[in-house]
């Protein structure tokens, strides 16, 4: 055999003998078992361990924030909005850092050595959903955080855990107030709040249609002294708990209604600074809400002296306090205006 | 053409000698390969399919598939960042194994504007390179629409990132999840160059190519992948396409979905509901 065809053969041979080795001894033995890749990798990539918990892992310490959630708005199954315990808090699970990155084991769960975030800023937190923006779905909330909440935290109204629960609402009654009952018991309130509860022109503000758990409310706030006035608080101290039902209920069925919530009266409401009012109270001063009052019908001193009151700190209330403190003096009176304007007769 | 005959026998003789040179060596390199290798493992040959040594977990049984419905995102970015505190994709702004875009289409333009969170607006916005928020950029603009699509690595079917890799690191498993072996992958980037979606990147601090795996460490116990468990507006389905019942097999049953770039070929397996003309 001439030389250079032996040199050839002995030099395939070798290199073959080199990619037999190399192939033997290198490469991983899973290589190939289910493909072109190492079998192993499966298995390692799977090991890792999952940082989110879900929200059951939470409920095991959590029961009472997890009730109010699942009876709220924020746990909608059936329209698919499920807004779980980590989207806001975090993740329950935690790596080791010193772990390194491939395939690491999870570091402590919450809460072993590691607490969970308690979000302060609900300002920043809640709209990263509810802010309003171009390309959000319409059937999403979606507010204008100036307008809707001035300066304020959301928490100080929404109980976030479910959040169409308002902080400071009121239980309904005990006993179902009797109107007929009320007329009599009502006879001594006329002098200030008008005969038909209508208190155009007199010192008391109005009273008709006003929401009966409000009324009721107010007049046991006179009667255990969180409210004082020179006039109510001797007429409330009188008044026993049925008293103070019927004479609610009695106000409560007296018509005063506001115009209509007409889009030009909505924006009427942002130009005067009421719309953060608008909230609770509407935009034509029938409250949303039967925790807050209506505020239609009464005049423009008794708005202003409320808000200058609630500001001071003479008359405390957990959402009107902050609100008014954190509005100036002409948004105040520009407010007091607006709602003053919106006649019921 | 006399002259050029006896130089054209020569060449027939050549071509055959290389033939037979040819047929000769490979002939003996199989002969030795057969005596030296070990014979290959195949899955057809033992008894009982081998599979993967995964708790509780047979890969044959499970075939995943994802869907995103684009008329429910609210941009939120709540996938993103539990994507990266899930996987550990560091807290910067440029690296994402998920990501949402954002259309918008002003009025009197022809095309959309699109940014994500990644661009410098929403970084500002968000105030941190590891938080992450759409900036309200458009709020007194004259929109004429607007939506966000959440996009991901789409698993292909027939994956061209896994063609093109040189080394078997990057793989599609059995149950249809096309993941990266990082003790093998020499981050040469091939396949980030090959994804036609730019579902890839190369982790710089790793030095290996990354992407979304569908959270396969959460999928193989039963939980459903990070993004899919804190999306709020269940924008982000997922679920086994072998489960008539599972949620993904709804999705595609009851809507019409589409893919993306259908005309590359690589058989896409995110499904999407509520995408545009220019999304792509």
């Amino acid at each position: 055999m001439p030389k250079h065809v032996l040199r050839l053969i002995l030099l395939l041979v070798g290199l073959g003998v080199v990619a037999i080795a190399a192939r033997t001894f290198l490469v991983d033995k899973s290589f190939y078992e289910y493909g072109h890749y190492r079998g192993n990798a499966v298995a390692e990539i799977a090991q890792d361990k999952p940082k989110f918990q879900g929200a059951a892992y939470c409920r095991s310490c959590h029961a009472a924030q997890f009730a109010e959630w699942s009876k709220g708005v924020h746990d909608s199954a059936d329209i698919g909005k499920v807004v779980k315990c980590e989207v806001c808090h975090g993740p329950g699970g935690g790596r080791d850092p010193q772990h390194g990155y491939i395939n690491a084991a999870t570091g402590p769960i919450h809460p072993d050595n590691l607490k969970l975030a308690i979000p302060s800023d609900t300002r920043a937190l809640c709209t990263l959903c509810h802010e309003q923006m171009p390309g959000r779905p319409l059937q999403q909330a979606q507010i204008v955080i100036e307008d809707h909440a001035g300066t304020q935290q959301c928490t100080l109204c929404h109980n976030p855990h479910s959040p169409r629960t308002i902080v400071g609402s009121l239980a309904a009654p005990e006993h179902p107030g009797d109107a007929a009952a009320g007329r009599d018991k009502a006879d001594q309130c006329s002098g200030c709040h008008g005969a038909e509860g209508v208190g155009a022109g007199l010192p008391g503000p109005t009273l008709a249609g006003q929401n009966e758990a409000y009324l009721a409310a107010a007049l046991k706030s006179y009667k255990r002294g969180a409210r004082s006035n020179p006039m109510m608080s001797p007429i409330a101290a009188d008044l026993g708990d049925r008293d103070i039902q019927d004479i609610a209920a009695y106000f409560a069925s007296l018509k005063c209604e506001g115009p209509p919530n007409a889009a030009e009266r909505v924006a009427a409401a942002h130009k005067a600074g009421a719309s953060v009012c608008a909230n609770c109270h509407g935009a034509n001063g029938i409250a949303r809400d039967r925790s807050a009052p209506n505020l239609v019908g009464q005049s423009k001193d008794y708005l202003s002296d409320a808000l200058k009151a609630y500001a001071s700190g003479a008359r405390p209330h957990v959402v009107m306090s902050a609100l008014a403190k954190g509005m100036s003096d002409a948004d105040a009176e520009k407010s007091a205006a607006y709602y003053a304007s919106a006649s019921c007769k | 053409m006399d002259e050029k005959e006896p130089f054209g026998e020569r060449q027939a003789a050549r071509r055959s000698f290389l033939g037979r040179l040819g047929t000769a060596v490979a002939g003996g390199a199989a002969a030795v390969a057969a005596s030296v290798l070990p014979p290959e493992p195949t899955r057809a040959a033992a008894d009982a399919p081998a599979i993967p040594a995964i708790p509780g977990y047979d890969w044959s049984k499970h075939h995943w598939a994802f869907g995103v419905d684009a008329t429910k995102c609210i941009g939120c970015l709540r996938c993103v960042e539990a994507c990266k505190a899930e996987n550990e994709v560091g807290a910067d702004a440029h690296h994402f194994r998920t990501w949402v875009e954002r259309y918008v289409y002003l009025d009197g333009e022809d095309s959309a504007r699109v940014d994500s969170q990644a661009d410098p607006v929403n970084i500002e916005a968000s105030g941190s390179e590891g938080r992450y928020r759409f900036a309200n950029r458009y709020k007194d603009a004259k929109v004429d629409k607007a939506f966000f699509v959440p996009k991901l690595c789409n698993h292909c079917t027939h994956p061209a990132c896994v063609q093109v890799c040189p080394t078997g690191a990057t793989f599609k498993t059995d149950d249809g999840v096309v993941v990266i072996d990082h003790t093998y992958c020499i981050g040469c980037q091939y396949c980030v160059q090959a994804c036609p979606y730019g579902a890839r990147f190369f982790n710089p601090k790793l030095n290996v190519t990354d992407k979304c795996t569908w959270c396969y460490h959460r999928i193989t116990k039963g939980l459903l992948p990070a993004c899919v468990e804190v999306c709020p507006v269940g924008a982000r389905i997922f679920g086994d396409r072998k489960d008539k019942d599972s949620p993904i097999s709804k999705f595609i049953a009851n809507n019409r979905v589409a893919v993306l770039k259908p005309e590359t070929g690589n058989a896409p397996n995110v499904f999407y509901v509520g995408i545009d003309k220019e999304v792509s």
